[in-house]
C-alpha cells in the first residue's frame, strides 16, 4: 500500500455504453495502478428490468465494484467526480472518498483552509497555494474529523501534485481506449 | 266466398271484413346453438415467496423462474352443447434470464505511465515573485513540479501548457515551480528556471 497514495475513479458513458477506469497515483501523480473496464452494453432486458435506474445501478453495481475488486493498492483516498458513485464509493472500498471540483470561488487564506458552504456536506478546501478551493462534497453523514484529514491529505498531495489533473488523464486514455487503438 | 257475399259484392260492392283474433297456429319451436363453456378459476394463484428484500448483486448474474408443483386447474373444464376435441395441457416453462454482465477489467499501467502529465500555467495565481526573478521577466509558471524525478519536459505552445513525463521508481518528492523567464536587456532567448 503507498500511504501517499492519491485514488481516482471516473465513470462515464452513454445509456447504451458505459465505462469507468480507477487510478492509483503517488504523490507526484505517477499512475502506481491503472484499471479499466471493457465498456458495458447494457442489454434491452435489463433497461427495460431496471428502467431508469439503470444508469446508477450499472455505475454502482456493475463498474465500481468491478474496478475496485481489480484495483491492487489501496490509495489513502478515493476522488471521483460523480455523486451517483460518491456514497457506494466510501461505502465498499472503506476509504475516505470526496467528489472534488474546481470551484469559482476566491482562494482562501492560506493553503490547508477549509471553509463551510450552504450545502450540507459540501466544503472549500483550499489545496494549492496558486489556484482558487477546491468544491469538495461528502457522502451523508460525515464527521467533520473526516473532512479535516481529507483537507490535510489534499494539501500534503498539492504541494507535489496537481490534484485534479489525474482525471484529464483518465479521460485522454479511455477516449484513447474508445477509439480502438491499443495503448 | 257464400251466395251471401257474392251478391253483396255484385249489388253493394261491400264486403264484409273480419277480425282474427285468434291465430291458432304455434310459433315454431326454436333450438340454442350457442356453446358454453364453464370456466375454471385457475388454482393455485402464483405468487411470488420473497422473504426478504433483494439487492441488486443478486440478480446480476442470472435470475432463473421456476415453477412447482404448480397445477393450473384441479379438473378439466365441462362444454355444454359440445364435446371439447382439443384441450392444450402445457407446462409451464421456465426461463433463465441473462442480465447485463460484469464488465471485464483490464490493468493497463505502464501504458498510463508513459502518458505525460499536464500542467497549467498558474501565473495568474501567483500572489508574489521570487526574489531570484527580480530582474527577469516572467513569461509563464508551471508546477507543482518534483524536478528531480523529470524524465522530460515538453511546452505544448498551441496550450500553452507543460506536459511533465516523470522517471518510474524515482522517490524524490521535493517539489519546485519551473518559470519560463527572460532576462531583462539582453534580448535573449526565453529560458528555463527552477525554483
Amino acid at each position: 500500500m503507498a500511504n501517499n497514495a492519491l485514488g481516482y475513479i471516473i465513470i462515464d458513458g452513454t445509456e447504451t455504453q458505459i465505462r469507468g477506469a480507477a487510478l492509483v497515483t503517488d504523490a507526484k501523480g505517477f499512475p502506481v495502478d491503472f484499471v479499466r473496464t471493457d465498456p458495458l452494453r447494457p442489454d434491452q432486458l435489463s433497461r427495460i428490468l431496471y428502467g431508469e435506474s439503470f444508469g446508477k445501478y450499472a455505475k454502482e453495481k456493475l463498474i465500481l465494484e468491478s474496478l475496485l475488486d481489480a484495483v491492487e493498492t489501496d490509495p489513502q483516498i478515493w476522488i471521483c467526480n460523480d455523486a451517483d458513485i460518491l456514497a457506494p464509493l466510501r461505502e465498499k472500498s472503506r476509504i475516505k472518498s470526496v467528489l472534488l471540483e474546481e470551484s469559482p470561488h476566491v482562494p482562501l487564506d492560506a493553503a490547508g483552509h477549509i471553509e463551510t458552504t450552504a450545502d450540507p456536506g459540501v466544503f472549500l478546501i483550499q489545496a494549492n497555494t496558486n489556484g482558487a478551493p477546491f468544491r469538495a462534497e461528502f457522502p451523508g453523514g460525515i464527521r467533520p474529523e473526516e473532512v479535516q484529514q481529507t483537507g490535510a491529505i489534499l494539501t500534503e498531495a498539492a504541494a507535489t501534485m496537481d490534484i485534479l489533473e489525474p482525471f484529464a488523464r483518465l479521460e485522454k486514455a479511455l477516449n484513447f481506449l474508445a477509439s480502438g487503438a491499443r495503448v | 266466398m257464400g251466395l251471401r257475399d257474392f251478391i253483396a259484392r255484385r249489388v253493394s260492392r261491400r264486403v264484409d271484413v273480419y277480425r282474427i283474433d285468434d291465430f291458432s297456429v304455434e310459433p315454431p319451436e326454436t333450438v340454442s346453438i350457442k356453446k358454453r363453456v364453464d370456466t375454471v378459476r385457475l388454482k393455485p394463484e402464483i405468487a411470488c415467496d420473497v422473504s426478504r428484500p433483494f439487492e441488486f448483486s443478486e440478480i446480476t448474474e442470472k435470475m432463473k423462474a421456476n415453477a412447482v408443483n404448480v397445477k393450473l386447474a384441479e379438473k378439466m373444464p365441462k362444454a355444454h352443447n359440445h364435446r371439447i376435441k382439443h384441450f392444450v395441457k402445457e407446462d409451464v416453462k421456465t426461463h433463465t434470464l441473462q442480465f447485463t454482465k460484469k464488465p471485464k477489467t483490464w490493468s493497463l499501467l505502464k501504458q498510463l505511465q508513459a502518458l505525460p502529465q499536464e500542467r497549467e500555467n498558474v501565473l495568474k495565481y501567483m500572489k508574489k515573485r521570487p526574489e531570484t526573478l527580480r530582474n527577469e521577466v516572467i513569461l509563464a509558471c508551471y508546477g507543482p513540479i518534483v524536478e528531480g524525478g523529470v524524465l522530460k519536459l515538453a511546452l505544448n505552445k498551441q496550450r500553452g501548457t507543460l506536459l511533465v513525463w516523470y522517471k518510474a521508481g524515482s522517490r524524490q518528492l521535493k517539489a519546485k515551480y519551473a518559470y519560463l523567464i527572460r532576462r531583462l536587456g539582453l534580448g535573449g532567448k526565453p529560458e528555463w528556471r527552477w525554483e
